[in-house]
């Protein structure tokens, strides 16, 4: 036996009356009023890894938009360019010009009755006679 | 009826009704945890500021509870480190050492009012007083408040073999002291 174990009644110590109650009400008060503000907290850090998944697919979404915004052709060069698809033989004739005119005629084999007239003679006749560029063109 | 054990029905009511667990933790722990506290800074006006302190704590960090520990090994840790803090504070300041009970007690206007023990008691209280701090504390949990030394392991963050030795050195000192008396 142990001497300490014959002392008998092991607490000396007191404390008022009620204590133990009171000191629970002053203790749950004082936390209650802090309630919002650790709330506050705890519902940002439950969220928080969905927050910044959302975050992340959010930025991603703006980048990637802004990205084929910036790389692809706008509306109006799209337009246009479907427009022109639709009439190539149309633009063709836009190309046309004097000088390619003469080098195409250029490349024609002569035949015996015009082997004496030069290219742009040709079609300089063909013009005063009011036939149009195309048609002198499709000719050649 | 719910087969959970009161513990895990307050920590069930902790993420369910943070308000309402938390003022059945305060109810059931604070008596224990006053009595821990006490013990070891021996002034009622200090134990009643280091309870406070000890809730306020456990309540600011209640998020970071992990359900895998007890409450009840988790306050104890929040206690005793209160309980150390003040002590060391106490020491920075007072002019009268917590070496012997009667002076300690005398150094404060209401220490002797919350203080009954016979001569017995004042000596036991006295030979606890000159034990090494971890010590008084390794004695105070397994002699007042009966804890396992595997609880008193995590409250300490210290091996059971090392507290097992804490608590036979603190009773042969004891047992010294009251016999040189």
């Amino acid at each position: 036996m142990k001497k300490f174990e014959n002392i008998p009644g092991n607490n000396p110590f007191k404390v008022p009356d009620n204590y133990f109650e009171e000191a629970s009400r002053k203790i749950v008060t004082a936390t209650a009023g802090s309630d919002n503000e650790i709330r506050k907290i705890g519902f940002f850090r439950r969220f928080r890894p969905y927050i910044l998944v959302a975050a992340s697919v959010t930025g991603f979404i703006l980048i990637s938009y802004t990205a084929l915004r910036l790389l692809s052709p706008s509306r109006s060069e799209r337009i246009l360019s479907e427009m022109v698809a639709d009439q190539p033989e149309a633009s063709l004739l836009y190309e046309l010009d004097m000088f390619s005119l003469e080098e195409s005629a250029a490349a024609i084999t002569f035949t015996e009755d015009n082997s004496g007239a030069d290219a742009s003679e040709i079609i300089d006749y063909l013009l005063s006679e009011n036939i149009e560029i195309s048609e002198i063109y499709e000719k050649l | 009826m719910s087969s959970l054990r009161p513990e895990e029905n307050i920590t069930e009511l902790l993420r369910k009704d943070l308000n309402r667990g938390f003022r059945l933790l305060v109810e059931k722990y604070s008596s224990k945890l006053y009595w821990h506290i006490r013990r070891l800074v021996i002034l009622h006006e200090d134990a009643d500021d280091a309870l406070q302190n000890t809730f306020i704590n456990a309540w600011k960090s209640i998020d970071g509870f992990r359900s895998e520990s007890s409450l009840y090994t988790w306050l104890y840790t929040i206690a005793t480190n209160e309980a150390l803090a003040l002590i060391n504070k106490r020491k920075k300041n007072a002019t009268v050492p917590l070496d012997d009970l009667e002076s300690f007690l005398a150094s404060s206007p209401e220490g002797s009012t919350w203080f009954d023990g016979d001569e017995a008691q004042v000596k036991l209280q006295n030979a606890i007083l000159q034990l090494p701090e971890k010590q008084r504390i390794v004695f105070n949990l397994k002699y007042f408040d009966e804890m396992k030394y595997e609880e008193m392991s995590k409250v300490l963050k210290t091996s059971e073999g090392a507290l097992k030795a804490s608590y036979h050195h603190a009773v042969k000192k004891i047992e010294k002291i009251l016999g040189e008396d």
